[in-house]
């Protein structure tokens, strides 16, 4: 069980900070995730971490001890990568001893290890199979097993279900959860998908170039997003815009209070999740805005609509498809008043 | 439902065709002929007279002299191979996994013996290698030796030109072997604690073994059916098997028994490589 501190680190390729100054704790046995579009530096803090790219400057401490010039060998640590990086030249169980033979732990207890190990990833009886001889998912599994059997201070994943298809991704991902829970080893998992993040992580780390966005719980990054771009890249919004007059946002949605001390006749961007929209129908009496139906999209336990309000912007709306509208069709569009987040300033 | 049967037209036959026709009428037809032409009888005045013999098999195993031929020529073909194998290894990591500016540079450089000729190349080598030839002279010069070295003439000297001679087939495909190597292999040996030493080791070295097979067989039996360097090389005093068969096809008439050396030379060159192969075998190959 070891804490990671991070502290001011920066990677620097000769074109400008491709890392810019993070700082970042996680406690022990935490799940934490870095979030963010390709090229926004994630892989590279991770690689900082593990020790395969040179911080520019900072300091990465495990358990207080700065590892920033301790090789990648000594560091102890457990990395999954994007495409596994099984040795293809020996057996899973060849694989998994590796890095027991390189602690020169005593063969009897190796293999007792390895027996272990291949059970909690379900792949007993794979033993003397090669790799190219395992699916997908059984690679992932095996490259997941042979970072653990080491029992390394903290454990590293790149991208580890990016090359798996989508159902398989979802099983995987509940999987490497539980098994991080059960094994209470401290975690960095770096993904663009926002969704992975989501269902895995004790908190997400939210980057965009090179810097940290934000950094909160799943919820607090969905439901507060810090400002546009993390609100847009973390699920779907709507971004409604309103002049502030008397601590209220008038909005195409009615008057919505805000906190913060903006200044009266500053137009603000609020943040509305689209399944936090109710929509009724025109007779049921209800408070709301009249909108009508532009489209909607069914996927079974979900239906989108894109709705065109009276005042001509357009909104989506995410609900059950318990009462389906028609394309077209009138209706009444309702939104709590708790559900606007704001996002700063419109520029 | 029906499956609809595979389609398997005459196209790839044709494809192969040309290639085919050339291969049996310009290689297996004249191997045939030499195999037919190794039972003739010895002539007298002529390539070979009618009928035929085992004679010459019987001739070529009855004297210890060729014995001895076929075993210098193979000791000379595991050398070569060895060396290239050694000092071709790095070249071709560097061209490999270097950096991209040495990486142009060396490839040419890799390819340059390849540019000039092989005879060109040889005679270069008896103007380096002489007993009055450039080295010598300068050692004697500098007087680090009274007398000159014994550089040509002589197994060693067939060696070094050999090496350089067929140091890119031993590079080439090394070097594509370890280009097909997925460098994250290497980072995930390091981060289970292994030195970039024991990476390499462990990893790059075995995974490299397929080029290495590769280029083995090739210097290999491009080795033993040199002909020019070691006849120039060699000259009179040191003979290699490829080198025996021309004097006994061209010098000495003996088309029959010339076949059968050559023949013998072919199997214990085709044996060499097979058991080479079963001794390198790759479990992990698909």
């Amino acid at each position: 069980m070891t804490e990671v501190s991070i502290e001011k680190l920066t990677k620097d390729y000769g074109q400008g900070p491709a890392v810019n100054a993070i700082s970042l704790k996680i406690a022990e046995g935490e799940f934490i995730s870095l979030l963010g579009p390709s090229g926004c530096g994630k892989t590279t803090t991770l690689k900082m971490i593990a020790g395969f790219e040179d911080a520019t400057a900072g300091a990465i401490r495990f358990d207080g001890r700065d590892v920033v010039h301790v090789p990648v060998e000594k560091r102890d640590i457990g990395m999954v990568f994007q495409n596994y990086a099984l040795f293809p030249h020996m057996t899973v169980e060849q694989n998994l001893a590796f890095g027991l033979e390189m602690r020169k732990i005593p063969k009897p207890q190796i293999r007792e290890k390895i027996a272990k190990v291949l059970d909690m990833v379900q792949l007993a009886g794979y033993a003397e199979r090669y790799p190219r001889q395992l699916s997908g998912g059984q690679q992932q599994r095996v490259a997941l097993a042979r970072a653990l059997v080491i029992e390394p201070k903290i454990l590293l994943l790149d991208e580890p279900l990016a090359n798996l298809d989508a159902k398989l991704r979802e099983e995987m991902r509940v999987f490497i959860r539980d098994l991080q829970r059960r094994v209470g080893i401290t975690t960095v998992y770096v993904t663009h998908d926002q969704a992975e993040a989501m269902t895995m992580s004790d908190r997400v780390v939210v980057m965009f170039g090179g810097r940290i966005a934000q950094m909160g719980t799943p919820s607090d990054i969905y439901e507060r997003p810090a400002n546009l771009e993390v609100a847009e890249f973390v699920g779907q919004v709507n971004i409604v815009r309103g002049k502030v007059g008397g601590g209220m946002v008038s909005t195409a949605f009615g008057d919505v209070p805000v906190t913060g001390g903006h200044a009266d006749g500053t137009e603000l961007m609020l943040a509305l999740r689209p399944e936090a929209v109710e929509l009724l129908p025109v007779n049921s009496g209800a408070a709301g805005v009249p909108a009508k139906v532009l489209s909607s999209y069914y996927s079974g336990s979900l239906v989108d609509y894109r709705l065109e309000l009276a005042g001509g912007a357009t909104v989506n709306v995410q609900t059950f498809p318990r009462t389906r509208f028609a394309d077209g069709e009138q209706v009444l569009v309702h939104a709590p008043a708790e559900r606007f987040w704001p996002l700063g300033s419109a520029a | 439902m029906n499956a609809a049967p595979a389609k398997k037209g005459l196209g790839p036959l044709l494809l192969i065709a040309p290639a085919a026709v050339l291969i049996g009428v310009f290689l297996v037809l004249p191997y045939l002929n030499i195999v037919v032409m190794s039972f003739r009888m010895p002539g007298q005045g002529t390539p070979y007279a009618p009928g035929f013999t085992f004679g010459n098999y019987g001739k070529f195993f009855a004297d210890s002299f060729y014995i001895m031929q076929v075993v210098n020529t193979l000791w000379i073909g595991f050398l070569t191979t060895f060396l290239c194998l050694v000092l071709g290894y790095p070249v071709a990591w560097q061209l490999a996994r270097g950096n991209s500016a040495f990486r142009a540079l060396g490839y040419a450089l890799v390819l340059s013996p390849l540019l000039v000729g092989i005879v060109i190349r040889s005679y270069g080598w008896t103007i380096l290698l002489g007993n009055n030839g450039i080295i010598n002279r300068t050692l004697s010069s500098w007087g680090v030796i009274d007398g000159p070295l014994p550089l040509m003439y002589n197994a060693l000297g067939i060696i070094i030109a050999l090496v350089h001679v067929f140091l890119p087939f031993m590079i080439l495909p090394i070097m594509s072997a370890i280009q097909g190597i997925d460098p994250s292999l290497e980072l995930a040996a390091r981060s289970l604690g292994a030195s970039k030493l024991t990476a390499f080791r462990r990893i790059t070295l075995p995974l490299s073994l397929p080029g290495m097979q590769a280029g083995c067989i090739l210097v290999f039996v491009l080795s033993l059916s040199a002909y020019v360097t070691p006849s120039l090389i060699g000259g009179l005093r040191v003979k290699t098997m490829a080198v025996t068969v021309v004097d006994a096809l061209i010098d000495t008439f003996q088309w029959p028994f010339g076949s059968a050396m050559a023949l013998m030379l072919s199997v214990t060159g085709a044996v060499v490589v097979i058991i080479f192969g079963r001794l390198t075998v790759m479990k992990w190959k698909a």
